[in-house]
């Protein structure tokens, strides 16, 4: 049978026997959306707000330990730039965001939600980064300056050589960045891997149609 | 202002509203699923309908938006879903003046339908709904040379499965 056949019968399909009131659809239009660019977006606003949070609520006796050091206006100068991008973060994800339209074509609408989640990516490269390139700077004033680095580590004046307490100090740190990278890397893979499987694959499905010629 | 917008959108969708039955019915394998994306449909096409001008037609307007909420922004409901469902649900349309040849024939359209992946979907769904490829292209965002060929595809996957 060919399609044409089927195409008729189509044609001729009834009407739903369960067509919604007016009373139904006022309800539903008034209802709570669900879509996939909604949870990139609370996803999103959680991300960012966790970077100003951990900023927060860091301990002052962490950040003492930099003042014998004099990274404190490092530090500072360094926490102002920090707002800075966030808060230009935040416009160019919110401005992404409602640029979201479901009247646009497919394309073009998946296009725009790709670019909300891709904002979200490039600020926790930009943490990511960020938080590297700190590392090292602090890492190389405390290393440079060793006896107060180890007076910083070893402030009951153990009994502790001095190297193997410097390595040791350097190893807890590169296994505590690993782990971060991990539990950011299975938070991304749930989160967002579920959350936009189907949209991915439709993207490309559509995206190869471009290269058809 | 307000008021009369509403009453405007609720005439115009009721009177459209199966198209987006339809649309339900090819991305959805069950009920629950069905009307899940049929409530997301109607919030989309309200959140937008200020914008709508009415220089095209509501029902075009209808059909661009379902498809797109139905392949980019609909989140797959969790609860989990019966296969079983699928003969019984799409097809609970009046029979009356319908005869059982068509209605087979129906009963297997939509279940060749569901094998296709989303894109195919909706190009199948635009040519049984006699769409013209101007509009299908304007709707997926696609030039008309790609929607031929990508059309042509799509109704060779369909066949196979409806022939095989």
């Amino acid at each position: 049978m060919d399609l044409d056949t089927y195409k008729k019968t189509w044609g001729n399909q009834p009407e739903e026997t369960n067509s919604v009131s007016k009373i139904d659809i006022y309800k539903m239009a008034h209802s709570k959306s669900s879509s996939v660019v909604k949870w990139v977006f609370i996803l999103g606003v959680l991300e960012l707000s966790l970077g100003i949070c951990l900023n927060l609520f860091i301990p002052d006796s962490y950040i003492d330990v930099y003042s014998d050091f004099n990274l404190i206006g490092f530090l500072n100068y360094y926490m102002i730039l920090s707002y800075i991008i966030i808060v230009l973060f935040l416009i160019l994800f919110y401005k992404n965001y409602k640029a979201v339209s479901a009247v646009d074509n497919t394309k073009k609408l998946m296009t725009k939600i790709l670019r909300v989640r891709k904002t979200v990516k490039y600020y926790v490269y930009y943490n990511l980064i960020g938080a590297f390139i700190l590392i090292i700077i602090i890492n190389s004033v405390m290393f440079s300056n060793k006896e107060l680095f180890a007076k910083t580590l070893n402030p009951n004046n153990l009994e502790v050589d001095i190297n193997t307490l410097m390595s040791g100090a350097l190893i807890i740190q590169i296994i505590g960045a690993l782990m971060v990278l991990l539990i950011i890397w299975l938070f991304y893979k749930v989160t967002y891997g579920t959350l936009l499987k189907k949209l991915n694959k439709n993207y490309k499905e559509l995206d190869s149609l471009e290269h058809l010629k | 202002m307000q008021k009369d917008l509403e009453s405007k959108f609720l005439l115009d969708f009721e009177q459209n509203q199966n198209i987006v039955h339809k649309v339900c019915r090819i991305y959805t394998t069950n009920q629950d699923a069905h009307n899940d994306l049929f409530q997301e449909v109607v919030i989309q096409l309200w959140k937008n309908y200020s914008k709508f001008r009415g220089d095209s037609k509501f029902s075009t307007w209808m059909y661009r938006v379902a498809l797109n909420t139905a392949i980019s922004l609909y989140r797959k409901s969790t609860r989990s879903i019966k296969t079983q469902d699928i003969d019984n649900f799409a097809y609970k349309i009046k029979s009356s003046e319908y005869d059982d040849t068509e209605e087979l024939q129906l009963k297997s359209l939509y279940k060749a339908i569901h094998e296709l992946n989303d894109i195919d979907k909706a190009l199948i769904f635009l040519y049984l709904e006699d769409k013209p490829y101007k509009e299908i292209s304007e709707a997926l965002g696609i030039t008309q040379v790609n929607a031929r060929v990508k059309m042509n595809r799509a109704k060779e996957k369909l066949k196979n499965i409806l022939n095989p």
